[in-house]
């Protein structure tokens, strides 16, 4: 297989399943359903994938090696199958490195998520460390209220701007999302969460899953996948200063440089995994000037339902349509994160073709 | 058609050489445990066996003080949760924070409270109160 490898990577096909509350669907039907979207978006069939990279989380799924329900139904049998324990997006990234390493010329990359299979707060209850977290009951909301706090104890007006941000992504995802729109004073007045944060403001839990065809030799596509980088943070919370994301900082910088991009050069488009409205005033502190102008998450992002481990590569898909569909948007953020307060963080820069 | 399922699976896990000093001695002494890094020279607590951020293994534990200072805090159904940075550390650690219903501010000054019998647990801190409620009881 010869492969330029300076040549460009170009998203050719994406597809989705959900979000939905509740899918009753098997995970592997919602992931067949997804993929077959996909494929036919790219216009390819399985026997031109030439390897595949999924993500999923063991605990999420309710079952050891989730990935093996669902090879199947991915074309995995016989191919190059890679499973990435952690979000979507690290998968696309994966996926990306394997193109530009000319291992393949066409990679299929699927996340799944089935919230509504357990209690989302007791499952993260388990995805902390075991000796100093566990035994205090804390899960991720715990820990994002923490890194909330901090910001709004040196910004009186966050929580109410914080409660207009919930309010205008629940509107925009409210005609494909799981949720209803919520007038952002009912934003404020929910039951708290972990305070700063209310119920209102947490993005939905929901059902996706998410496929996304990339190839090498993508010039003649209509979106084009520049660069990415992630990083990770230190687990505990007070190990770390939750009043920023260095990560993120980091996972920007690496991307920016691969991309051979200013850290200032401007994005018409942000598709942000934010769980949580404090988590976009920490994306805007580190991007500056960069999203200045950006649109960021037309469609309401997570708060049209946020899949554990999918989400990302939810993003990535959601970006993708928006540049196919308004390529003048140039050039497109899409971010992924997972573990408490964003202790993983991902990003990967897209760009319409000119 | 929904099977209905669980998953009921008991655990052990070992807490490593640091963190086994510090919850043998927060049970036997009723103190605080903090590792050093030798690289950024940062007094990790609680104590640790490696530096998060230079991956060097720690040094001999320190004892940190019981006094330290609220660095955040949540309310949660759970109750109330905060990162404290004990004095003579250079991290937080994440705990309850005492009494629920009381008026918490950044930058309090709080003390440990223990349980009378301990297990050797992080849970053997019930939690850390305000200052001047343990001055009181004093």
């Amino acid at each position: 297989m010869n492969v330029d490898l300076h040549g460009s990577i170009g998203v050719a096909g994406v597809g989705q399943s959900g979000p939905s509350a509740a899918d009753p669907r098997s995970i592997p039907e919602m992931v067949l359903d997804a993929v077959e979207r996909a494929l036919g978006d790219a216009v390819v069939r399985w026997v031109d994938i030439d390897a595949v990279v999924t993500a999923s989380v063991d605990l999420f799924d309710g079952l050891t090696a989730s990935n093996v329900a669902v090879t199947e139904v991915i074309g995995a049998v016989m191919k190059p199958e890679t499973r990435i324990a952690a979000d979507g997006l690290c998968a696309a990234i994966h996926a990306a490195c394997q193109l530009r390493a000319g291992a393949c010329r066409t990679v299929l990359v699927v996340a799944h998520g089935k919230a509504s299979m357990a209690p989302r707060a007791a499952i993260e209850a388990w995805a902390v460390d075991p000796i100093f977290l566990q035994p205090l009951g804390v899960n991720f909301s715990t820990i994002a209220g923490l890194e909330a706090r901090l910001l709004c104890d040196r910004d009186p007006e966050a929580v109410e701007r914080w409660g207009h941000v919930v309010a205008r992504r629940r509107a925009d995802a409210a005609p494909h999302g799981v949720a209803a729109a919520v007038a952002p004073e009912d934003v404020l007045a929910a039951p708290v969460l972990a305070s700063p944060l209310t119920q209102a403001m947490e993005a939905p839990p929901a059902d996706a899953a998410y496929a996304v065809v990339l190839r090498a030799d993508g010039d003649g596509l209509p979106v084009r996948w520049v660069a990415a980088g992630h990083d990770l943070e230190a687990h505990a919370p007070g190990d770390r200063p939750l009043s920023s994301r260095p990560g993120l900082r980091r996972a920007f910088d690496r991307a920016c440089r691969s991309a051979a991009l200013a850290p200032d050069a401007p994005f018409g488009l942000l598709e942000p995994s934010c769980r949580y409205p404090h988590e976009e005033d920490l994306l805007r502190q580190v991007l500056g000037a960069a999203c200045k102008s950006a649109a960021i998450s037309p469609g309401g992002g997570l708060y049209a339902g946020d899949a554990p481990c999918a989400a990302g590569l939810g993003r990535l898909v959601d970006a993708a349509r928006r540049l196919r569909d308004e390529p003048r948007l140039g050039r497109a953020l899409v971010h992924g994160a997972w573990g408490p307060a964003g202790q993983g963080q991902a990003v990967a820069i897209l760009e319409a073709a000119p | 058609m929904i099977r209905e399922g669980s998953i009921h699976i008991p655990f052990t896990y070992a807490a490593g050489r640091a963190a086994s000093r510090f919850l043998v001695v927060l049970r036997d002494e009723g103190r605080i445990l903090g590792s050093p890094c030798p690289a950024c020279r940062r007094v990790l607590c609680p104590a640790r066996s490696f530096c998060p951020r230079c991956g060097e293994e720690t040094g001999e534990p320190v004892v940190v003080d019981p006094a330290g200072t609220v660095v955040s805090f949540t309310e949660t159904a759970a109750g109330v949760f905060g990162l404290v940075r004990p004095d003579g550390a250079d991290t937080a650690m994440l705990h309850r924070l005492l009494p629920a219903g009381a008026k918490w501010t950044i930058g309090a000054r709080v003390r440990a409270r223990l349980l009378p019998e301990r297990t050797g647990s992080i849970t053997d801190i019930e939690g850390f109160e305000p200052l001047e409620a343990t001055e009181d009881h004093a």
